[in-house]
């Protein structure tokens, strides 16, 4: 399967690009051999910049146009079978239109990675984002992960491919991209160079589990309830895995690249001393820091925490992180109608990652952003006041508050 | 045909929003014509219902004075069979792009073309998909740059008046949309036909393709029914269709008869369709529905 490494980038350099094309010159960096591709916003933005890199030279791959996202999927889950990395993705409605493919990804342990543009699901039609669209894998056995720069939409997606591949996991990856926030907007990115990468990144090998004539195996066999849990069973193993592979690679990233948090699951900002911590995901951490900034310089203890790894859940760090603080407001940029309480997906999550603790933290949850509306500093400050005001009466006048909307 | 008291014009089928098009977008020359023709063939605007998937094209029904549905990409053609299957006097007229109706799609496009359900579908042809701003199309020819394929598409298009006929279809033409008079007049033939009738119109996406322009159909069609053309004859119709070099013919390539869905279905044999039944209300119940949904 191998194809021509271009080398594009000989020397590291600075690139002024948005988070989608710093996505697209990952593939490039890891000489992904098939890239499917149907349009839809936001997704499209990377499928037009592989498209140049192909048309330039600058990267050779297999690119698909398939007549739709079910073809998409489809393709590069039977490429990645035969022992080629892969790369798709789509948005909204679009990768709801794949999911039958992407189902089966997950079920069949290959190891795709798949940019979700988060955008709306319609009804109404919207292109702004919303997280209900990648939210939907959340149980398929994906890892899930939530960016917020075009840095972190770079680097992810280089550690997204070791771990992916490891033998220890075979999980499809999920890097989940704010519309328009992360996709459009330009930021100052490193590029690595080619040699850090292929240093960082061995190639894709499946071993016996590849599908090949001088290795004649079945793929997706009806097992039936002879085998299903036990197949089922096997995936949640590959799961459970997946934390240690993670710190592992990302240990490894930081040591090639200098870059990197301390945590590759989570983001603390000013949490240390914080009465009330706020969390969040994706582009949301750039209004919510700057609103804890100010808020720091008026005296309040306040911290933000950023949820990087939806899936595998950090379950252990956010309890470490959050049991101090008195009180913690999940902003979701999603929801769950009929949920628990009528509230957001992470916020459950939360929720039950906060329920084995002997003293929990007043929670509260905010609905905000969807459709791409823009969280502004000042909501943020309420959503403060609000879990400040539950902490000092002890009493909770409203669990799920939705944020700037009209009556 | 439906009689009128009144005749009404083109401009009586005007919606209430003005297209938001590009200026010089082939489809202003498809919503004319589909305003022209239903307007010479005597109906009013509650006669007729347009329905469309997802793309610029798509956007149609919200600039015509009819009953309309936008619904999903690809999935105008079994919203309009359901449509049909309920009330068989609506004149459903079915539009779209090409991205939506022979890529996505395409499965319905087959299928109702087998069914023959008694349909009007009018696809605005551009090669390209224009809403999310310019890349291939099935349609689109073999070379052509655009945003998905800066180095020249590879793909062999599709050929909707064939694969129309091939399927099943029963009337089956090809037309231009910078000409009015003639696309209407098919659009009426269209309407008329009894079963599964579709137009290819070529409706030039002067943004994004700037391959297949104004200029490259008015130097190139010729019209069918300028030479001779027996439209039963659908072998020839399948030759002359698949040239598309200095020569591209418009006009109704193939008319065919055999029964459509509504006359074979077993249901509507015997309850008739859903909005002729009896609904078994009275009528102060039925003014109090109706007044709640207003
Ligand atoms: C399931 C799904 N996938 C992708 C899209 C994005 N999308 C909107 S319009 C369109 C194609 C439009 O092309 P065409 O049907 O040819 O119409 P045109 O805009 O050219 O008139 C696509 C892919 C969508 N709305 N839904
Ligand atoms: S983008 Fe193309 S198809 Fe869409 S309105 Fe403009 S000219 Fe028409
Ligand atoms: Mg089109």
């Amino acid at each position: 399967m191998a194809t021509v490494t271009t080398k594009l980038y000989q020397e590291p350099k600075e690139e002024l690009i948005s988070g989608s094309e710093a996505i697209g010159i990952a593939c490039a960096l890891a000489d992904v051999d098939v890239i499917t591709a149907y349009p839809i916003r936001p997704y499209d933005t990377v499928m037009q910049y592989v498209s140049r890199l192909k048309a330039d030279g600058a990267f050779d791959f297999d690119y698909i146009i398939a007549e739709s996202e079910h073809s998409q999927f489809e393709i590069v889950k039977h490429a990645s079978s035969v022992g080629a990395r892969t790369f798709t993705g789509s948005s909204g409605v679009g990768w709801f239109y794949a999911f039958e493919a992407i189902t089966v990804t997950a079920g069949l342990r290959m190891p795709v990675v798949a940019m979700v543009g988060n955008r709306a699901l319609d009804d109404p039609g919207a292109f702004g984002v919303e997280h209900n669209d990648a939210m939907a894998v959340r149980d398929l056995g994906w890892h899930l992960y939530w960016v917020a720069t075009a840095q972190e939409a770079l680097d992810m997606a280089l550690i997204a491919y070791k771990v992916a591949e490891d033998p220890r996991v075979l999980l499809p990856f999920a890097l989940s991209c704010d519309g328009s926030f992360l996709t459009h907007s330009q930021a100052i990115v490193q590029v690595p160079s080619q040699d850090q990468v292929d240093k960082f990144l061995p190639a894709y090998n499946r071993g016996s589990l590849q599908l090949h004539p001088d290795n004649p195996i079945t793929v997706a066999p009806q097992a039936n309830e002879d085998w299903l849990m036990e197949i089922r069973k096997q995936t949640d193993e590959a799961m459970r895995r997946t934390p240690a592979v993670i710190k592992e690679v990302y240990a490894e990233f930081k040591e090639v690249f200098g870059r990197g948090d301390d945590s590759p699951f989570i983001e603390q900002y000013m949490c240390e001393d914080a009465d009330v911590i706020l969390v969040g995901m994706g582009t949301l951490a750039m209004p919510t820091r700057v609103a804890v900034r100010r808020m720091r310089e008026t005296g309040k203890k306040v911290g933000f925490l950023r949820v990087k790894f939806f899936r595998p859940f950090p379950t252990e760090e956010l309890q470490e992180a959050l049991k101090g603080a008195k009180g913690i407001a999940v902003i979701d940029r999603d929801y769950s109608y009929g949920s628990p309480g009528y509230g957001g997906v992470l916020f459950h999550e939360l929720r039950s990652t906060m329920y084995p603790l002997d003293e929990r933290p007043v929670m509260l949850n905010f609905i905000a952003g969807l459709g791409g509306r823009e969280v502004m500093v000042s909501d943020v400050e309420e959503m403060v006041e609000t879990t400040q005001k539950a902490i000092d009466t002890g009493k909770i006048d409203q669990e799920t508050t939705w944020v700037a909307v009209r009556e | 045909m439906a009689t009128t008291a009144i005749n009404l014009t083109a401009r009586d089928f005007k919606g209430k929003s003005d297209p938001d098009w590009c200026p010089g977008c082939g489809d202003f020359g498809v919503l004319n014509s589909i305003q022209r023709a239903v307007a010479e063939l005597g109906f009013r605007p509650h006669e007729i219902m347009t329905v469309s998937g997802i793309g610029c094209s798509s956007n149609l029904p919200g600039y015509i004075n009819t009953y309309g549905m936008h619904t999903l990409h690809g999935r105008s053609l079994p919203m309009a069979t359901g449509v049909k299957m309920a009330n068989h006097e609506m004149n459903v007229i079915v539009v779209g792009g090409d991205g939506d109706g022979y890529g996505i799609g395409g499965n319905h496009f087959t299928h109702t073309a087998r069914r023959n359900t008694d349909l009007t579908y009018v696809v605005m042809n551009n090669q390209i998909y224009g809403l999310t701003t310019g890349q291939i199309s099935p349609t689109s020819s073999i070379g052509m740059a655009t945003k998905s394929t800066p180095f020249g598409n590879v793909e062999q298009p599709i050929n909707p008046v064939t694969s129309a006929i091939m399927n099943g279809a029963t009337f089956v033409a090809r037309a231009y949309s910078g000409d009015v008079r003639h696309l209407s007049g098919i659009i009426q033939q269209a309407v008329r036909h009894k079963g599964f009738s579709i137009i290819d119109v070529f409706s030039p996406c002067v943004t994004f393709n700037l391959n297949n322009t104004h200029d490259f159909f008015k130097e190139r069609i010729k019209k069918l029914e300028d030479e001779e053309h027996n439209i039963s004859d659908w072998k020839t119709a399948c030759e002359k269709a698949m040239l598309f070099g200095d020569t591209i013919y418009t006009g109704v390539f193939y008319e065919g008869e055999r029964p459509s869905l509504e006359d074979v279905e077993p249901v509507l044999k015997t309850g008739g369709p859903l909005s002729f039944r009896e609904l078994g209300l009275g009528k102060d119940e039925a003014h109090k529905i109706i007044t709640g949904m207003m």
